[in-house]
């Protein structure tokens, strides 16, 4: 009983978010949705390796296939976006004059046009996608 | 010579209006229900939730309302705060879901149209009491970035000319000295939420602060401490931590400068551009 009771007193305790964490975006910003969207993207991609390392061969189905392009396509566009981000670029200067209220500079400048840019490129490949797996490979 | 005191009045009708205007200020408009966070881990079980009532006004903020409670309501309630002006950055808290600081914030903003507001601890920091948490980890991890000046002893002993810096280098790191250290950008960090020794993004944007600083030596010993496992690579830009700081510190934006550096350093490029104020950096450079 003490046991149980030190754990639970432990997980209260130290008040982490948890991978629940991740996901709680509703306040923030739309980098934080697409935060939780990358991660559980690669997650699945990872998840997809498995038997894909197994058998090269191996594929989810119509459907599944179509969905595994949804999720790739997202994690391509997100990640060159971020690649993008890592480098420097489209993140603004450091300030030298702040206003009283000073909204950040990284995601309310030139971060704006490229999240746009990263989700039409999300929107155009995952199109592309879904003809080719829908269409194209049914037909064959 | 003698100097006449005058009495200095306000013209009665501007007196009036600033009467006026300050009763309004503090009149009671609305019942606002707080629900608040209450854990001792002490000696409770698992924290539960406590609603207080109260009338507020219009300039009300919600450190107002919680030494309100403290004080006519609920003397247990334990929470922490200095300077009422968010200058200190002790009052951080999650105000409906998201990290502010309890004295900058107005009651009425924060409720909107509702009439609930709900507080709780920082997540990611481990709990003392109720409101309270424990920074102790935080302020260790802002320790290990070595943030201060690292210079030759030699040099300090025996100075070579005044530390000299030029605008463009003073803009470069001016805006992440604004940080009061008050824990909503690790709070708010997704990543911390899964990794307990994530450096975070105040600890980052302070050793970029540093970095770049022309008066700076610690490229090395600095860049060894952030390019870890669990340093500036965990960092997936979501944001959160510029979109929560009082200060407008934008610690996404540093660690992500912080990442270019790391990067240009690794295929070769200068980190950044050698400063021209700096008379003994220059006479260093010469000799090599």
């Amino acid at each position: 009983m003490e046991e149980a009771r030190e754990e639970f007193v432990e997980y209260y305790a130290k008040n982490m978010g948890g991978v629940l964490g991740w996901f709680k975006a509703r306040v923030y910003t739309i980098e934080r949705w697409l935060y939780g969207a990358h991660r559980i993207t690669g997650i699945l991609i990872v998840l997809f390796m498995l038997p894909h390392f197994y058998s090269t061969g191996w594929h989810p189905g119509l459907w599944g296939d179509f969905i595994l392009g949804i999720i790739v396509t997202f994690h391509i566009a997100n990640g060159i976006r971020l690649i993008l981000a890592e480098l420097g670029f489209a993140v603004g200067k450091p300030l030298l004059v702040k206003k009283p209220s000073q909204r950040p500079v990284s995601l309310e400048g030139s971060q704006r046009y490229l999240v746009a840019l990263a989700l039409l490129l999300f929107i155009v490949l995952a199109v592309i996608w879904a003809y080719y797996a829908l269409i194209v490979q049914a037909a064959t | 010579m003698s100097t006449e005191v005058k009495e200095y009045a306000l013209p009665p009708e501007v007196l009036e209006e600033t009467v006026k205007a300050s009763e309004e200020l503090w009149k009671p408009i609305k019942k606002v229900k707080f629900r608040i966070y209450k854990y001792n881990p002490k000696r409770d079980y698992a924290p539960h939730w406590e609603e207080y009532e109260l009338e507020v006004s219009k300039g009300m903020t919600i450190l107002d309302a919680l030494l309100e409670i403290k004080g006519e309501k609920d003397h247990t309630l334990g929470m922490r705060y200095s300077c009422r002006m968010g200058l200190c950055g002790s009052c951080a808290m999650m105000i409906n879901g998201k990290q502010m600081l309890a004295c900058q914030t107005r009651v009425i903003e924060a409720a909107g149209d509702g009439d609930v507001i709900e507080l709780r601890p920082l997540e990611n920091f481990p709990v003392t009491r109720d409101l309270a948490t424990d920074f102790s980890a935080f302020f260790e991890k802002h320790k290990t970035v070595k943030p201060w000046i690292i210079r030759d002893e030699e040099e300090l002993d025996n100075p070579t000319g005044p530390y000299k810096q030029t605008i463009e280098e003073y803009a470069r790191y001016y805006q992440f000295t604004d940080c009061i250290k008050c824990g909503a950008c690790l709070s708010a960090c997704p990543t911390a939420a899964t990794d307990y020794e994530y450096l975070g993004p105040q600890a980052l944007a302070q050793a970029y602060r540093y970095l770049v600083d022309s008066r700076d030596d610690g490229l090395d010993e600095r860049i060894a401490v952030v390019d870890v496992a669990h340093g500036c690579w965990r960092c997936h830009f979501a944001g959160s931590c510029s979109d929560v700081c009082p200060r407008g510190v934008d610690p996404a934006q540093g660690i992500q400068l912080l990442k270019g550096l790391i990067i240009r350093r690794k295929f070769g490029f200068r980190p950044h551009k050698p400063t021209e104020a700096l008379p003994a950096k220059i006479a260093k450079k010469k000799e090599q």
